[in-house]
Order: structure tokens, then sequence, then C-alpha cells
């Protein structure tokens, strides 16, 4: 899962989480890297450990630090710059989700509508464009597949989490 | 010597505030057994004080103007609800005359010291000339205009320079300069007057001694209705941004030591209390030089902001105090002698604002934790959620660590400041992490000028923690899986 940060000035943070491991029901690793110019920089282990309905992180598995639980962040917080979370696409639209649903990630207006029901469709084929945040964005598959069923048509106002097009 | 605690009569409390005061008055009233009512607005339906409210009471309005300081209201709401007394918290209504004039005529006790007290001392023209009148030293100048560079020359040399030449209609640092010798009133005289002029239509000026290298340092007062009058000893609050405090300590350790001093100005705010048989909780604001003569400001016949760091050093509830005295109940203190203090307590206020240009910063709380150490009071309205908007005054909640001395409380805030964990929402945490490890703090003798001198908020690391950023991505991701 990839995640862009962008800030005030719209420089832009690539994040990839490249690996979950999930230990047990109460421990989960995950490892993050950055990339920065198409080279893959910091890369870490973060371990969280939920633990009297707190969140606690740690590096190594041995020291930990309480954090405070958040749900997916669309902003997140460094000193004086409130940076934007884009979850699995950025604005531009480069890339959609992992499986063979997709759901809108922010709230906006469906544009137009490439596809059609039964069309079988390509990795990368951009299916969809969605209007949010005065951008149009172009909604691309990850997977291969045959358009199951399209949810939404052009002009809806759409809410972020809405399945718009199931492709099997 | 002990107290028998008397039999209070239960009352009820409307509370006309909102945020962490109407939280900390509403535990007070409940411990008191009052009813204690809140309100709620429009634009504050999530009003987290509530919590604490035993009833809740819908204020209808968006903008404050509409809301909690709408008199007429707040009066019929009051009425309606049978309320007993009305606690007005800090800032909007807490220092005006006229409503607890109001409140007064409908048969409704005002939870703070009588009008007169009020209309006298918010006045900073009457509050002065109160104060020489009870001998408490006011800074030395003219209270009326002076007319010719001749006459401005004659008072400075009475008054001894460095002197300030002041325009009558200034504020907020313009129209005024600073003048160390005759050539320079010679040579800035006409030139305030012509600024002055240009900038407030008005050229008359005003010839103050200046204060050098100043400390705000303000006393604690608290009265009752029989004539006591207390001192809860000094706080210095000279670390302020855009002439608001941000850290407040008590003791000041500008004073430290000096224990005459302190029963010195400690006795002569409890001197201009009597002056006008105060009767409720108050601070006497004095200006201290580098040479130790200090200067009456002001008196704010209120519950201040900073009040938890005296509670802290003293172990007295102020805020239980000033409902008590209201009411015409015993305060519970035997003599000022049983009022001592014991260590020292900082208190940060934790605003939504940019930490490096200060400025408010509205926003939504998307995660919120803490982790102290042992000795820290933390009087807030935070939870997940909130929503910050620019209705309100940008500060969410006062920080508060005690230890004996003051490096201990240093060392507890510090450890405080690395477990309070806010998400989402801008705020000053990284400001007060860097000036609780600069020298110049530590050291204890800083002045008004702290943060204009010493910049703390260029020292804050700016750059993107990448390890921070995955510790938060990564528990996002763990609570999305369902952990």
């Amino acid at each position: 899962m990839r995640t862009y940060l962008i800030d005030s000035e719209n420089s832009e943070y690539i994040i990839d989480l490249t690996k979950t491991v999930q230990h047990s029901s109460k421990l989960v690793e995950y490892e993050f890297c950055t990339v920065t110019e198409n080279k893959v920089v910091n890369k870490e282990s973060i371990f969280i450990r939920k633990l009297a309905g707190n969140y606690y992180c740690s590096d190594d598995n041995k020291a930990w630090k309480k954090i405070a639980r958040q749900h997916i962040p669309r902003r997140l917080l460094n000193v004086d710059q409130v940076l934007k979370v884009y979850r699995g696409f950025k604005p531009s639209g480069l890339s959609g989700g992992a499986s063979g649903e997709l759901l809108t990630q922010m709230p906006g207006k469906v544009v137009k509508i490439n596809i059609e029901v039964g069309q079988v469709v390509k990795k990368g084929e951009c299916v969809l464009i969605l209007e949010a945040m005065k951008m149009e964005n172009e909604i691309k598959t990850s997977v291969e597949g045959s358009v199951k069923a399209i949810h939404v048509s052009e002009g809806d106002a759409l809410d972020s989490g809405v399945l718009m097009v199931e492709i099997e | 010597m002990s107290i028998r605690l008397e039999e209070i009569k239960p009352k009820r409390v409307m509370i006309v505030n909102r945020g962490e005061i109407a939280s900390r008055v509403a535990k007070a009233c409940r411990e008191l057994g009052h009813t204690s009512v809140g309100l709620w607005t429009d634009n504050e339906p999530d009003a987290a004080h509530l919590e604490y409210c035993d009833e809740w009471v819908h204020l209808e309005g968006n903008g404050n103007a509409e809301t909690y300081l709408d008199m007429a209201k707040l009066v019929a709401l009051a009425k309606e609800n049978n309320i007993d007394g009305v606690h007005p918290g800090y800032g909007f209504l807490s220092e005006n005359g006229n409503f607890s004039t109001m409140l007064s005529e409908a048969g409704i006790i005002f939870i703070g010291p009588h009008n007169e007290a009020i209309k006298v001392m918010g006045d900073k023209a009457t509050s002065k000339a109160l104060a020489r009148d009870a001998g408490v030293p006011v800074v030395p100048g003219t209270s009326e205009a002076v007319p010719t560079v001749k006459k401005a020359l004659e008072v400075a040399e009475e008054i001894g320079y460095p002197i300030l030449l002041k325009a009558v209609a200034g504020g907020g640092g313009r129209g005024m300069r600073a003048c160390i010798s005759p050539e320079e009133v010679q040579k800035n005289f006409e030139a305030v007057v012509r600024e002055s002029t240009a900038a407030f239509g008005n050229g008359d000026l005003l010839v103050e001694k200046l204060i050098v290298n100043p400390h705000h340092i303000e006393v604690q007062i608290m009265a009752d209705k029989k004539g006591n009058v207390y001192h809860f000893f000094e706080r210095e609050c000279s670390i302020q941004r855009r002439h608001q405090k941000i850290i407040e300590e008590a003791p000041s350790p500008f004073i430290g030591e000096d224990e005459e001093l302190r029963r010195d100005i400690c006795e002569t705010a409890v001197k201009l209390a009597r002056s006008v048989k105060y009767d409720s909780a108050g601070t006497v604001e004095f200006i201290m030089g580098e040479d130790k003569k200090f200067y009456f400001l002001e008196m704010n016949t209120r519950i201040q902001v900073e009040h938890p760091i005296t509670e802290e050093i003293t172990g007295v509830d102020l805020i239980i105090c000033m409902i008590q005295s209201a009411f015409g109940d015993d305060l519970q203190i035997p003599s000022q002698e049983w009022i001592k203090k014991t260590g020292h307590a900082i208190e940060c206020r934790i605003c939504a604002e940019d930490p490096i240009t200060m400025l408010p910063s509205p926003g939504v709380v998307t995660g919120f934790e803490t982790n102290f150490p042992q000795g820290v009071r933390f009087d807030h309205c935070l939870y997940r959620g909130l929503e910050v908007t620019p209705d309100f005054d940008p500060m969410v909640g006062k920080l508060v660590a005690k230890g004996l001395v003051r490096d201990v409380a240093i060392r507890k805030m510090k450890a405080a400041l690395a477990g309070l964990y806010i998400e989402g929402l801008k705020n000053n945490i990284p400001l007060h992490k860097v000036v609780m490890d600069d020298p110049v703090f530590n050291e204890g003798g800083y002045t008004t000028n702290y943060i204009t001198d010493t910049a703390p908020q260029e020292r804050i690391d700016k750059s993107i923690d990448f390890v921070s950023i995955y510790r938060k991505l990564a528990a996002a991701e763990a609570r999305n899986m369902g952990m």
C-alpha cells in the first residue's frame, strides 16, 4: 500500500507499506519505506501492540511508546505542517486500490465513466474520472478482469469510502 | 486547629462559559453539592464541558454576540431555570459590571466581586487613581497630557531616565518611544506627536518611567463578604506573545528567595483589594523592573486562566472559595498564616496555533492520548473528533507540573509534554518543548521580552520525521485491521 503525503507547498512524500506481519491478535509488524527519486530510503519496521485499549508502537519489539489512536488519517501533523494524506492513490490519480473493488478515497463527483458491465479491463486502465478537490482524478484499476458491477453514474456526488466499481 | 465543614444549602449554579473552565467550575459545584447547569450553543453542539455538568441547557445562537455575550438572553435563561448563582469563568462577561448588575436586579448572585469593584478596576484611569490613594505604587509619570517639550523635560527630570513618550490614544506598542536622555526627548517629542496625530487623530502625549527588563508578576487574592482578604502568593507570567501569556509559574523565579520582597508585593496587593472591599477571587498585576521595584498595572476581577499553578503550590481550591464567598459561605481558611506555599508549579498553555508563527490554526483533533509522569495536572477540553473553530479562543488545555523545587517542575513538564499526544491539529507543544530546554528559561531570569529576545520558535526542528510518520500510519493501519 502506497501513501502520498503532500505538504502545503505541494511537495510530495511517497511512503510504501511493504510488509505486514500479524504476529497475534494484539501484535502487528509493519515495514515502511520512503520512495525518493525512485530510490527506497528510510526502511523501518514498526510494531504496533494493543494494550488495555491503547495503541503502543515500537521500532524493535522491545521499547514501547504510547501513540494517539487515529482513524486512517486524512491529515498528519508534523510540527508546523499539516500534511494531506492520500492512501493508495494521489489526487493526480496514478493508482487504484489493490482489490477488484474500487472505493472512493475522498469525497468527489463522478465526471466520466469509461467502462460498461461485462467489459474486460486491463491492469492500469482508467475506469472512471472523479472530480475531487477541484482536480480531475483518473481512477485506475490495479487488477485485470471483467467489470461485474457499476454502482455509480455520471454526475453522482460521492462520500469517501463508496464502492464505485467491482471487477472480478 | 481543625475546621468542621458547615452544611451548605444546595444551590443551582449556571456556568456562563465553555471549554476547560466550564468543566473546572462544574467539578467544583459537584463537590460542594450544588447543581451545575451547563450551556451549549448551536455552533458547539458537542460541548465537551457538559460531561461534568448536572443539567444541560440550550443557549440558542451561533456567534458569541448572540450566545455567551448576550446578557439579556442569559439573564432570562437563568430566571427560567431557577438559577441561584451564575459563574462567568474568564473572558466573555466575567468582568462586565452591567451583567452583574442585571443579574442582581433579577435576584441572581454573580459569582465574582461586587459591581463597584468590577467597575472601578475595569477602568485604567480610575484604578490607577485608586491605587495611588491606597498608597500602592504606580508607574511614575503624568496622568494628563504633556503639552510641550519643556514640560516633558521637567517631568523626565523628576521621575528619572529612561522614560517613555506615549500617545494617550496609543496601544499595542504603537505611538511609543523610549528616551534615555534629555537630548532624545528633544529629538523625539515632535515625532511622536506627529505619529500619533497621524495614527490616532490625537497628538496628546504622556511621559512615563520606562521599566527596563520588566517582569509581569501578579498576586492571587481571595476575599469573602465578611472582610477577610487573603493572598495566595505570586505568579510570574513574563512569557508572553501578542501580549498574551503562554507560560506561567508560581512562585516567581525572579523574586526567588527574597521573602521580604515577596511579603511586600503580596501585602501591597491585599492593601489594594481591601481598599475596594474586595469579596471574591481576583488578581493584582504588577510590573517589576530589574531593580526589583514594582508598580501596579491593573486588577483582574475574575478567576484567571493560570489559577491552577497557585492551587498546586497552596493546595487551596480557588474556584470552590469563589463559590463559597458568593453564597456567603465560609471559605474554610482559618488565617493568612494557614496559607503556605510548597514547591514550584509551571503551566504551559496548550493552544491550537502554529508553533512557529504563533497564529491560531483551527482544525480537527484526529487523535488524543496522554502518558503523564506523576504530579501533572491537565485541565482541558480535548477529545478525539474535537473541532477547534475560529469562533472561540485557541487555548484547548493547560498543562501544569509541580515539583518541590523549580528544576523538578521543569523536568516533570518536559516529561509531560513528551507524553501529550495531539494529532491532526497544529499546536504549540513543540514551542513549549524548546522553552523547557532553553538555558535562559532554566536560569529563571527571563523578562517579558523573552519571546522577542530569545526567539525559541526559531529553534523548533521542522524537518519531517519519517519514523514518527511511519508510527502514526502503522497505528492507523492496525486500527483499520480491526486490532
